[in-house]
């Protein structure tokens, strides 16, 4: 199953009209950008809670500022990398760049986007087997579906590997 | 897309999102719809019941086959925080 149907019309109708546009003239015109559509849903086996070993993926921008790179989070053409953050990581420990949402929530209680703490006590009261010693994160600003193929999910697949996650929860910001 | 990728690399995945609309055009395996707010995913802030029921809706999900249709929850924003 391809992670764009129709990936490379996607990508024609992408270059030809948004980012042509956006070299043109500079402006981001989201009325003419094609977002991916995909008809089938994927086929997965179901995981018992209880056994499971999960990784969160965060898209909220969130690194840690003591020792890793922020996200190029004014970059109108997005920012496709990602950051490995420790599960236990002490919220005061974390900041955001994304300049694509309201960070006012996450300001107040961080686990409205990052709900790491809340997912330790599922582990510790046995509803989960446990957590990934990582989380992954990336800032979710992402035009270019296509690169997101090649670079971002690449990436986040080797992670959630090496991690050996059986489960994943997605967290769009 | 995330979740399409891991799925086929045997990683069960699960999602919660406020934008029903733009998630269902992804063909998610597994998702909760909220009615939510853009940057409060997991619920208001500070609002814990919430953001573990939410929690446990979207993680109980990963225990069907996927692929399944979204589930609607009905949970927004409290009137403290939204």
């Amino acid at each position: 199953m391809d992670i764009i149907e129709n990936h490379d019309e996607w990508v024609k109708t992408y270059t030809e009209n948004w980012l042509a546009h956006y070299h043109e003239t500079g402006e981001t015109n989201w009325k003419i950008y094609n977002r991916p559509n995909n008809k089938i849903a994927p086929s997965g086996k179901a995981v018992n809670l209880k056994e499971a070993k999960l990784i969160l993926i965060s898209s909220a921008g969130s690194y840690m500022p003591d020792s890793q790179d922020s996200y190029d989070a004014e970059n109108d053409l997005g920012d496709y990398s990602i950051r490995m953050i420790p599960t236990d990581t002490a919220y005061d420990k974390l900041a955001f760049a994304h300049t694509h949402y309201d960070h006012t929530a996450v300001d107040m209680d961080t686990q409205v986007l990052i709900p790491t703490g809340h997912l330790q006590d599922l582990v510790d009261a046995g509803e989960i087997d446990s957590l990934t010693s990582n989380y992954i994160s990336f800032m979710g600003y992402q035009p270019n579906a296509a690169q997101v193929v090649d670079e971002t999910i690449p990436a986040i697949i080797e992670a959630a590997k090496a991690e050996g996650a059986t489960a994943a929860l997605l967290v769009p910001s | 897309m995330i979740a399409r990728a891991l799925e086929q690399e045997g990683i069960a995945t699960t999602l919660t999102t406020w934008n029903a609309g733009r998630t269902r055009v992804t063909a998610p395996p597994r998702a909760t719809f909220t009615k939510l707010n853009r940057g409060s995913t997991i619920g208001a802030p500070h609002n814990t019941e919430q953001q573990l029921r939410i929690l446990r809706a979207t993680l109980a999900l990963l225990e069907q086959d996927a692929p399944i249709e979204p589930v609607k929850l009905d949970e927004e924003m409290d009137d403290v925080n939204g």
